[in-house]
């Protein structure tokens, strides 16, 4: 694996992890926006936005964009968070400069009235099938109470009402505010060649203006709060805990993400012996949020309506215990493993390796190759740990349950 | 080329494996005879009960020693339910294969199945098929398979409520005894590994594993139907489902090149005239769903209730329109489509290792990667044609549940 990366002269960084190897390659836009750069009054643009980057430009129709990919045998997507709008791709390597070239000249969308138009009625669609997801709506709430008037709490999809107020002027605005070059990273692994691609994002992207773009980033400690609220035909109780944590830039990262695996992963965790194994809950996880400037430990519970009350009950005791007793040399060693594991799956792929890279640059400007990411794993001490448990402690959580009405 | 390996014990359960390059780990799929439609009549959700179950200590381990076991490998692993199989995978990195391998054997070979441990697993089950009802998108889905494959092939992995209620750990440990039946067992293996010393280590940890005695299903079809479930939720969701050659039928390429026009991508033309169009749905899409003698394509939209009736017409006219066969440039993006998916498939050790095991279960030999991918270059709009001419979309099986119900 080789690292390069490169400037143009209007802000855009280029990444690039070259791997000869790889039997494909992936490459994606990473604009640093989202939900949090938005005001309420235009609440859910970047989402509907990035809805929109597919809809052309002036030369490219909606289905001329869809019939380039597919020809390219491209696997493709997008998503937006609170603070990311992510492009990407993974193709075979003969097909990669195209596919980069084809995201490029997409990064320049036409915006249209009619395809905002019939592109509006898909997002609403969207929200409603978030609806039917209490798993999805309770971290959307939960969010937004933990975050408490900081800009994190704000909705990737937006309100029905701010969504079908919104214009499409309001989002060209915010369009020529938020993609500007500088506010931008191309990142590609795989089988490639660098210099190709830079001189492909130089033709196609070195005309962009330079803009001045700015985040809002005003300390958040979260707040301590809890709400119950009913829904009619639910089955579960479906519960979101936010608890304060490491940012992205924190060098405790990757302590906090160990803290989180030994509480709170899917199996053999804390959270798996205290509520899934006797079977009090039937799913309990817990999971790092990091981000800019910020961050959350997130969890989630489902459990029978009646086992609510405990599994508040048992999760306040284990808070208590693991803040006096900490936790074992045993436990962290297991969790180590099974984030190292992961690590190695997911980088067989170009694709796994892609979202990492570009992260890495978006909020830290550096690389960290997978040896190093491994070797900054194996260095966490139990100390390590333990002074993240000192300094974010998860028992001083927000909840947001929802269950059925009564 | 693509490296497979294949080897069977003397008792008949089949290794197959497909030596990886470029990967660090290995990764293998165990699929037992435990499928939803092989269990004994009464017991559906026995095999979810037993994906748990059988985690809950093993030989010398009591479950916390077993999962810590597992953990401190850094073990990925996962067990799944479908109508043939419950399947164990792992995955790992390759230094703790044999230590993997003697991990599952003793979950198959000598689970404790303790009674108390059973009481938790069937409580989880139960919880988890309640948990059903929080997601409509998931059980539209399960109870379409169920309305349309011949009884038992649809019944439900995750089970039924009074069956769960009423199982016995007694009549759970006799299933799990059935389990590491070798004439029926496949153990497949993708990534990094040494196939003479897996298959010393297989041989020496099931080698006296014997057939058990097994009773050939008999099932009955299903008439094509319409269910509604009324529920309050904010959308209506659509699963409906018609009939295709299953993959043993020797028409698995001209299947995949149809559903991938229909469905494949964002270039298709479900997608382009449900979503892009009309903007009727954000979720819409087809797939071929195939057992060993049945298959189907499956289709879920979801929508908005004043949308629903609309939804279902365009969909279902998509289909009907695919007799009339596909254009040279759908089929050449189509073709690059699945090529390329096949190829990103083969640079990741668990999808290679399912992968391999699935092609020996419904056709009795593995592919080689070179294979499909000639099967797929050499397809024809002529031959794609052909096909659906012989097999048009004509009558399907839907399933709706939401606050609206529709005309089929």
């Amino acid at each position: 694996m080789e690292f390069k990366h490169r400037q143009l002269d209007n802000g855009l960084t280029i990444v690039g992890e070259i791997n000869g190897d790889a039997q494909s390659a992936a490459v994606g836009f990473f604009v640093r926006t989202g939900s949090r750069d938005e005001t309420p009054q235009i609440s859910g643009v970047s989402h509907f936005l990035e809805h929109m980057l597919f809809k052309g430009t002036e030369t490219l129709s909606p289905l001329e964009v869809n019939e380039a990919f597919d020809r390219l045998g491209a696997k493709f997507n997008a998503f937006t968070s609170e603070e990311n709008t992510v492009y990407y791709a993974a193709v075979l390597p003969e097909y990669l400069e195209a596919v980069a070239d084809l995201w490029a000249q997409l990064m320049r969308p036409t915006l249209r009235q009619d395809d905002f138009d019939m592109e509006k009625q898909v997002i609403l669609e969207e929200i409603a099938m978030y609806l039917d997801m209490p798993d999805f709506l309770v971290f959307d709430r939960g969010r937004e109470l933990f975050f408490e008037g900081h800009p994190c709490g704000n909705s990737v999809l937006g309100t029905v009402d701010s969504i079908t107020g919104l214009t499409a002027e309001q989002m060209r605005a915010y369009f020529n505010k938020r993609y500007a070059p500088n506010n931008m990273t191309l990142a590609c692994c795989g089988n490639f060649d660098f210099d190709r691609l830079c001189q492909l994002v130089q033709r196609q992207c070195g005309a962009w203006t330079r803009q001045e773009t700015s985040r809002l980033t005003p300390p958040c400690c979260g707040a301590i709060q809890k709400v119950y609220e009913q829904k009619t035909g639910l089955n579960r109780r479906h519960l979101a805990m936010y608890s304060d944590s490491v940012s992205m830039q924190d060098d405790r990262w990757y302590a906090a993400k160990l803290l989180s695996v030994i509480l709170g992963d899917h199996s053999g965790s804390r959270y798996f012996w205290s509520l899934v194994d006797p079977a009090i809950a039937d799913t309990a996880f817990m999971e790092l949020a990091a981000m800019d400037a910020t961050g959350a430990f997130c969890s989630y519970v489902c459990c029978d309506p009646e086992n609510a009350a405990q599994v508040e009950d048992i999760l306040n005791t284990l808070f208590a215990t693991v803040a006096s007793n900490g936790i074992e040399p045993a436990e962290l060693e297991a969790a180590r493993n099974k984030v190292l594991s992961s690590v190695a799956l997911k980088s067989e792929q170009p694709m796994g390796r892609l979202i990492n890279l570009g992260f890495n640059w978006v909020y830290r400007q550096e690389y960290f190759a997978v040896e190093q990411d491994i070797a900054r794993l194996r260095a966490v001490t139990l100390e390590d740990v333990h002074s993240v448990l000192k300094a974010f402690n998860p028992a001083d959580y927000t909840l947001y349950s929802l269950g059925p009405s009564r | 080329m693509t490296k497979l390996d294949f080897y069977q014990l003397e008792n008949g359960l089949t290794l197959v494996g497909e030596r990886m390059e470029y990967v660090q780990s290995a990764s293998f799929h165990l699929l037992t005879p435990g499928g939803a439609a092989w269990l004994p009549n009464g017991c559906c959700g026995a095999a979810a009960v037993l994906a748990d179950w059988l985690f809950r200590g093993a030989g010398s381990r009591n479950s916390r020693q077993l999962i810590d076991a597992l953990d401190s490998l850094g073990i990925h692993h996962n067990t799944t339910v479908n109508a043939d199989h419950l399947t164990l995978n792992a995955a790992m990195e390759a230094g703790n294969l044999a230590a993997a391998i003697n991990l599952f054997a003793d979950i198959l070979l000598t689970p404790r199945l303790e009674p108390d441990q059973f009481e938790l697993s069937r409580k989880l089950a139960i919880q988890e098929l309640q948990g059903l009802d929080d997601d409509p998108r998931g059980k539209v889905m399960l109870m379409l398979y169920e309305q349309y494959y011949p009884d038992p092939y649809g019944r439900p992995g995750l089970g039924k409520e009074a069956e769960l209620e009423a199982l016995t750990a007694a009549q759970g440990a006799q299933i799990a005894a059935q389990l590491a039946d070798p004439s029926r067992m496949i153990f497949s293996i993708a990534g990094r590994y040494d196939f003479d010393a897996v298959c010393r280590l297989v041989e020496t940890r099931f080698g006296a594993c014997g057939k058990r005695a097994t009773t050939a299903l008999e099932p009955t079809p299903k008439p094509r139907s319409y269910v509604h479930h009324p529920n309050e939720g904010a959308q209506v969701h659509i699963g409906l489902m018609t009939e295709i050659p299953p993959i043993s039928a020797g028409a698995y390429y001209q299947t995949m090149a149809a559903v991938s026009v229909l469905s494949g991508s964002m270039s298709s033309r479900l997608f382009t005239e449900v979503r892009e169009k009309r903007g009727l749905c954000y979720a819409v899409g087809a797939k071929y769903h195939t057992l060993k003698d049945y298959a189907g394509v499956s289709c879920y939209a979801g929508t908005t209730p004043d949308k629903a009736q609309q939804t279902l017409d365009v969909t279902w006219e998509q289909f009907q329109r695919l007799k009339d066969g596909v254009t040279e440039d759908e089929l050449q993006r189509a073709k690059v489509g699945l090529k390329s998916s096949l190829i990103m498939q083969s640079e990741s050790s668990v999808a290679r290792s399912a992968g391999i095991a699935g092609d020996f279960f419904l056709l009795g030999r593995v592919r080689p990667l070179e294979e499909i991918r000639d099967a797929i270059e050499g397809l024809t709009t002529g031959s794609v044609g052909n096909f659906l001419q012989r097999h048009p979309f004509e009558t399907f099986t839907a399933v709706t549940i939401g606050p609206k119900e529709i005309r089929v």
